[in-house]
């Protein structure tokens, strides 16, 4: 609510109406979900080709996706965040967004 | 990567292609995998998804395509540079169509293990087994061929 000074008795003015937007401020995870269908060696491909893993790297946050349900593949700026979900979606990868202060 | 061609059963594929093909007509515009959106700004949020199943229909395309008449003549496919990636995420997506629409009954442990008892499905949901099943290799085989070139593509 916004309180504007008229000289007079104080008005309240109407409150704009907002459209809820990500604040995008701050650190963003990647996290990819597990799903029962996609193969082992698949993400293991997608996380080599989207995120430029090595081979190991690669194996160990897929085995975290299919032991834990999850794994963080990427922390940083939200503009690079949405470009790599997005990119992990496009290999039907269950991927999130989410801000770097929620604890898992 | 070498161009890889794959001679195929027709009497065991071609039953299974017309479930694969309802499966990719089914997929309709939906996404074949079941994401949130609600971390994308409200603002971009339905130009992602657009732009996701655009491509998501476009690598369906191309799998399809592989079974076209020449297939049904010599029961050869072939894969390589220009559609392995492609067709390997085209499987993924029909895979988890195929899992959505027939095979919820069977146990996420069962499914990632494979190990399922044939002879007590039903015929359509077997059928969709088989299709799952056939994707997978599908997805094996070209993983296993693809080079690095590819990956630092």
């Amino acid at each position: 609510m916004t309180i504007v000074d008229t000289g007079t008795a104080p008005q309240i003015a109407p409150r704009k109406e907002t459209v809820p937007a990500v604040q995008p401020e701050g650190l963003w995870r990647v996290v990819v979900l597990n799903d029962p269908v996609n193969l082992m060696s698949y993400v293991v491909l997608v996380f080599r080709k989207v995120l430029g893993f090595d081979e190991p790297t690669a194996r160990k946050h897929m085995l975290e996706v299919h032991e834990a349900g999850r794994s963080v593949v990427w922390t940083g700026l939200r503009e690079q965040a949405e470009h790599y979900a997005f990119t992990l979606q496009q290999w039907h990868l269950s991927a999130i967004l989410e801000p770097q202060d929620e604890t898992h | 990567m070498k161009r890889i061609e794959v001679k195929l059963s027709l009497p065991v594929v071609a039953p299974l292609l017309d479930v694969i093909k309802n499966t990719a007509d089914n997929l309709g515009d939906r996404l074949a995998t079941p994401i949130t959106l609600d971390d994308v700004d409200a603002a971009f949020r339905g130009e992602w998804r657009e732009e996701l199943l655009a491509e998501q229909t476009a690598e369906i395309n191309t799998l399809l395509a592989l079974f076209d008449s020449e297939f049904f003549a010599t029961g050869v496919v072939g894969f390589d540079e220009s559609n392995a990636i492609v067709i390997v995420r085209a499987c993924s997506a029909v895979r988890l169509r195929l899992r959505e629409r027939y095979l919820t009954k069977l146990p996420d442990e069962i499914l990632e293990g494979g190990d399922v008892e044939l002879s007590v499905l039903d015929d359509e949901v077997r059928k969709a087994f088989m299709c799952y099943l056939f994707l997978a290799t599908v997805q094996e085989l070209i993983i296993q061929h693809l080079d690095s070139a590819i990956l630092d593509s």
